[in-house]
């Protein structure tokens, strides 16, 4: 191939200070991942280059880092791959954590908010224990199978748009770990964890950007795994959060009408006080220059909607 | 730099948080004060990159299958070299291990009445492969891990593990150093159990992570302990071609095929009964007889492993990690096109020599070292003998991890924490400021390149005396000049050069034995193969070897193998 | 070409302006919009949540409308709308047992999907071929190498599995239209990040961060106006953007236009009948700009 600038952030603890990018020129060759330049850089330029790595076969979620930007492993991560979009390939630590040096990250915080998920089978107390193994559907092995499968690599939390802008978010990684349970035949502790994740920073915080779908190496796919628990707690009859009343007046409006009634929804979903008079300005604003229609109408036929409503949903 | 010293004290000090590591730790139970010192954080541990599945005689998919028929299995793949009590163990508790990991919450794909599925592996004469998909390793390190969390047991993680303290045959402690923040202490514990993994690093084309650099076994060896077999590395007869990344063998338990250039089943030449489904010592042979042969694909150095008639839903459903390596790795789709693939160094069959509750011992009378414990693939117990089957790998670590974690918890209540020597933490002191201040011009990365390259030539599937001799001197040059090594980060904190450095000194000590316990082997048995000396050799060579640190180099004794039920007789498959 | 239109709820509700631009832009490129006046709320995602077998009916209602009417092309202009429909018709064509299934809730109001339509946003449809030819013909008023961030969003990129029409990592369709209108792209990290407005009842603050860090990253690129092809994240961006400005300690000022409006200044249609005084960030700067 040729040869390829890689810029890489350095961050050295023990002199302090902010951050820089220091470049370094690598002979690609067909093939080679970023983890192979990495470590020729490290090998042959610069030993001084840090970051973690361990099995260069994508199972083991050590390398995941910034490059060019996105969040990826580097052991898997062809060069020629990102040439096609890219000139040269920025290399940067995971977003969302503090950095220790260079390409390297604290996951402290990472692993304390899996620890609060409850992250282990809870099976009925009641059932006595099997014999042998617990009986499982393969369609039910297939339901917790693709979030058995993340490797911790933390990629979907590096770019989560909600933990960006607000900390106490649990992240991705966390609650499709909780799905690993939720999810699971086997486990009987839905409610004890679902009370949980329904709180501030949990399911009903997660914006559907899809950035964690998106960027996961293994496929794990956790945004559909947070919808699915919201499915989980709307089922288990916990609907006080603004979420989950947004879900509820949606249905009722779009059921009713065919189409959603945006004046009255944030109304309904909101029933903090407080919180429904700061809504009050935008709301005048908005009727003011006519974003506000003062009457919701049904849409043409919405007799058909409703009776599909009332068919799958119920009344 | 100057190293601040820091001692902690441990009831149980386990090293190494893989299968093994962890499933002791839960064995230990309550009542205990357990730590675990690990290099890596536990969940990135190698345990995870095992795909195919876990051994045990379930009877799920066929009801005639038993702990007997897997044990012949067993004893017959390792050669006759694997210790028959020790197998005999194995497989017996290999169906409970399995239920109580499922009772954990460990995912496994199911049949549809709702049990175990299970699925042929390479040497076993039933389907006793249990397994999630392809990633058996990864949802086994998880479920144990998500165990450890609830236990609470704390994790030095990052943490490095220089040296190991003995002192009249009683073993104190270790030292290890916190990586992040560079600080050397002295963890002391009434009884220490490594879990520290394999040595397959020392091979150019090999399965192994990057972390799978020896430390324990070398540990061991520093701390006057002999190490058992080491001349026995298996290698893995599908790794992706170049990158020696595994393609499961639970890929030709599904039913693919390996084919030459001439799209040649040829496994039919080699082992008529079992085809693709051999065990792996011989079908890594074969598959390099055929490259050797000119019959690679277009004359090179691979061949196929083909998947294509698998169709693509079953494919997704057993396979998807191949599916996904391949394509990300090679750019070969499989559901299209075969994937090129050639042997590649696996698992390491020798190791520290214990007793079948992890006791490890120091002599061909096995005489304990108090207070050491040792399982999974560090430990030699030894269950795999000369060649190891698929799927006895994770056995092996769950069910000798839980049988030394109890031996080692057992041992630990009944005594004091055991005095620690004045210079305890002297040699990993030195052996630091060593690297960090030595003047040289050699570096970490072409030393070990070439190490690596040299044993894949001469100390691989087949060996002769001359190429081994030629390797003694070979680690000898290149041992000469890590004495030269320079590494450019002085630092103190997550210092990864000086890690390399200290990794690249134990792959030069053990690779000095893996080839001096080789050239004495004078016969062919499981994976050792001596085109020298081509038939096994039972009259004197079905023994155990023995390796001994001396300033000469290794000492090599023997001991002698124990058989209680099956007799040698010849392979054959 | 004629199409069927779905424009969705916020375009008939809380953000009209979109509604007028469309058809304007419509009538000036000689397109027909034959709006499915009764079709459904797509659900948005939220619905999704509680019942997708409902939020699969209803898309396939909609559908079914179309090729009632011999249309094969649904027309959105929400990547709301959008990101739930394409999947929903990807999984409808792709499975003939859920599509019978979602059919047999559909027989009593006669309606059946066939699985012959296909759902596409009025950026894709702008932004290729014949269209973007057409379009570029028709440009009356060149937008001057106007700088214009393009606010993709989220729903109408990704995840690539059910969308794919363009790599989220280098998408090009906004950028075809902003240059055949004579504007020029502004690259800027944040224009494939979210708006925040998913939250903003839920978690006000950090909904406002994230519209506030987007537009700053715009302002900082340069950017004299943002654009985008959603009308929910126009509400978060135009609507929220003063909020936006005190959470994040920063003066925005960021003038966001609905692509429509974008469209449709260029095509020589007015500020007035595309509506753009109905913002609350004043357009005023780009008008002039433009010359319109």
């Amino acid at each position: 191939m040729a040869e390829v600038r890689f810029n890489i952030y350095r961050l050295n603890p023990e002199t302090g200070g902010d951050g820089r990018f220091q470049e370094y020129k690598v002979e690609c060759e067909k093939g080679d991942t970023v983890l192979d330049c990495l470590n020729k850089i490290k090998g042959e330029q610069d030993g001084t280059v840090t970051y973690r790595m361990s099995c260069r076969s994508a199972i083991c979620g050590s390398c995941a880092m910034r490059i060019c930007g996105h969040t990826r492993l580097a052991c898997s991560t062809q060069v020629s791959g990102l040439l096609e979009i890219y000139e040269e390939i920025t290399l940067e630590p995971l977003q969302n954590f503090p950095v220790i040096k260079d390409l390297v990250v604290d996951m402290k915080a990472y692993w304390e908010k899996i620890e609060a998920i409850m992250p282990y089978m809870v099976p009925d107390a009641g059932e006595p224990v099997p014999e042998k193994e617990r009986l499982q559907s393969p369609e039910q092995f297939d339901t917790v199978f693709e979030v058995a499968t993340c490797i911790r690599c933390s990629a979907c939390v590096s770019d989560c748009t909600s933990l960006e802008a607000d900390d106490k978010f649990l992240a991705p990684a966390a609650l499709a770990k909780s799905f690993r349970f939720a999810g699971d035949s086997r486990d009987a502790a839905d409610k004890e964890r679902l009370t949980e994740l329904v709180k501030e920073g949990g399911i009903w915080d997660c914006v559907r950007c899809y950035e964690c779908t998106q960027v996961c190496p293994k496929d794990v796919r956790p945004a559909e795994h947070i919808i699915q628990l919201r499915e989980k707690a709307l089922n288990n009859q916990m609907e006080k959060s603004v979420g989950a009343r947004h879900v509820l007046g949606f249905m009722e409006s779009v059921g009713h009408s065919g189409q959603l009634d945006e004046g009255k929804l944030p109304m309904f979903a909101v029933k903090n006080i407080g919180a429904k008079i700061s809504m009050v300005p935008i709301g005048i604003k908005m009727f003011l220059k006519g974003k506000l229609p003062l009457k919701h109408k049904p849409i043409p036929g919405a007799e058909d909607v409703q009776r599909i409503y009332k068919k799958l949903e119920g009344e | 730099m100057a190293m601040e010293e820091e001692v902690f004290s441990h009831d149980l000090l386990i090293v190494g948080a893989g299968l093994a590591g962890m499933r002791a730790a839960i064995a230990a139970g309550e009542g205990l004060d357990v730590a675990i010192v690990s290099k890596l954080h536990p969940v990135r541990s190698h345990s995870g990159a095992a795909q195919g599945g876990i051994a045990a005689s379930l009877g799920n998919s066929d009801e005639e299958d038993s702990w007997e028929t897997h044990m012949f299995d067993t004893v017959k793949g390792s050669d006759y070299l694997g210790d028959q009590d020790a197998i005999e163990m194995m497989v017996k508790d290999a169906p409970g291990v399995i239920y109580e990991l499922e009772h954990m919450g460990c995912v496994f794909t199911r049949m549809d009445d709702g049990r175990v599925a299970q699925r042929r592996f390479g040497g076993h004469s039933k389907p006793r492969a249990c397994f999630a998909a392809d990633w058996t390793g990864h949802t086994i390190l998880q479920v144990l891990y998500e165990q450890i969390m609830k236990r609470r047991v704390r994790v030095y993680e990052e943490w490095y593990m220089v040296s190991l303290i003995v002192r009249d045959n009683v073993c104190r402690g270790i030292v290890a150093y916190d990586i992040d923040q560079g600080k050397l202490c002295v963890i002391r514990a009434k009884a220490v159990l490594f879990a520290t993994g394999g040595y397959g690093r020392a091979f150019k084309i090999t399965s192994n992570a990057h972390a799978n650099s020896g430390d324990g076994i070398i540990a061991t060896y520093r701390a006057g302990i002999p190490l058992e077999d080491m001349e026995f590395v298996q290698f893995h007869p599908t790794g992706l071609w170049r990158q020696g990344i595994l393609v499961s063998e639970g890929a030709r338990g599904e039913g693919a095929y390996i084919l030459n250039n001439d799209g040649e089943r040829f496994m039919t030449n080699y082992a008529p009964e079992m085809m693709e489904l051999a065990p792996r010592d011989l079908t890594s042979r074969a598959i390099q007889t055929e490259i050797n042969e000119g019959r690679g694909i277009g004359g090179q150095d691979y061949v196929y492993i083909d998947l294509r008639h698998l169709g693509k839903e079953r494919i997704l459903e057993r396979l998807p990690q191949i599916h996904d390596l391949a394509y990300d790795f090679t750019g070969v789709d499989c559901f299209e096109e075969p994937i090129p693939i050639q042997p590649t160094a696996h698992y390491s069959m020798g190791g520290i020599p214990c007793t079948m509750e992890g006791q490890v011992t120091c002599d061909p009378g096995n005489t304990p070292i108090k207070g050491f414990f040792a399982a999974g693939e560090c430990s030699c117990v030894s269950v795999h003998g000369a060649n190891r089957l698929g799927t006895n790998s994770l056995l092996e670590a769950v069910v000798f991890g839980r049988r030394a974690g109890t031996a080692a918890s057992e041992y630990a209540k009944g005594e004091v924490l055991p005095e620690l020597p004045d210079d305890a933490n002297q040699p990993a002191r030195e052996e630091i400021e060593w690297v960090l201040n030595n003047q040289g011009s050699e570096s970490v990365m072409a030393i070990k390149d070439d190490l690596q390259t040299s044993m894949m030539e001469n100390c691989g599937i087949f060996r002769t005396e001359e190429q081994l001799k030629s390797q003694l001197a070979t680690i000898s040059k290149l041992r000469e000049r890590f004495s030269k090594v320079k590494i450019d980060d002085k630092g103190r904190r997550f210092n990864t050069d000086l890690i390399g450095a200290l990794e690249l000194s134990r792959l030069l000590e053990f690779s000095d034995i893996i080839v001096t316990g080789a050239v004495a082997r004078q016969e062919c048995r499981g994976s050792h193969y001596r085109t020298d000396h081509p038939k096994r050799d039972d009259e004197n060579w079905l023994k155990h070897t023995l390796a001994y640190r001396t300033d000469d180099g290794p000492r090599l004794e023997y001991k002698p193998v124990t058989i209680t039920t099956y007799q040698p007789e010849e392979r054959k498959y | 070409m004629r199409y069927a239109f779905f424009p969705g709820c916020v375009a008939k509700g809380t953000c009209p302006e979109l509604y007028q631009s469309t058809y304007k832009v419509a009538e000036k490129l000689g397109m027909e919009l034959v709006e499915l006046t009764e079709a459904t709320c797509c659900g948005a995602g939220v619905m999704q949540a509680k019942n997708t077998e409902l939020t699969d009916a209803y898309t396939a209602r909609t559908f079914a409308l179309a090729e009632e009417k011999g249309l094969d092309t649904v027309v959105t202009i929400c990547s709301t709308c959008q990101g739930y429909m394409d999947p929903a018709n990807k999984t409808l064509k792709e499975d003939s047992e859920h599509l019978a299934r979602i059919n047999s809730h559909l027989s009593d109001g006669g309606h059946q999907y066939k699985g012959g339509v296909q759902v596409k946003h009025l950026m894709w449809v702008l932004s290729e071929g014949q269209e973007l030819e057409n379009l570029k013909g028709k440009v009356q008023k060149n937008l001057n190498g106007l700088k214009v961030a393009p606010f993709y969003g989220c729903q109408i990129l990704r995840p690539t599995y059910a969308l794919g029409y363009e790599d989220p990592e280098k998408p090009s369709s906004m950028e075809r239209i902003i240059a055949a209108l004579g504007g020029q792209a502004v690259d800027y990290r944040c224009k494939t990040r979210c708006c925040g407005f998913p939250i903003i009842l839920e978690n006000e603050k950090a909904a406002l961060r994230m519209t506030g860090r987007s537009l700053l990253d715009a302002k900082e690129n340069d950017a004299q106006c943002v654009v985008t092809p959603c009308p929910l994240c126009h509400l978060n961006l135009d609507i929220y953007q003063k909020k936006a400005e005190k959470e994040i300690g920063a003066k925005l000022n960021m003038p966001v236009l609905h692509l429509s409006q974008l469209v449709g200044l260029a095509l020589g249609i007015s500020a007035k009948e595309l509506q753009l005084p109905k913002h609350f960030v004043s357009s005023s700067q780009v008008v002039s700009a433009v010359g319109a």
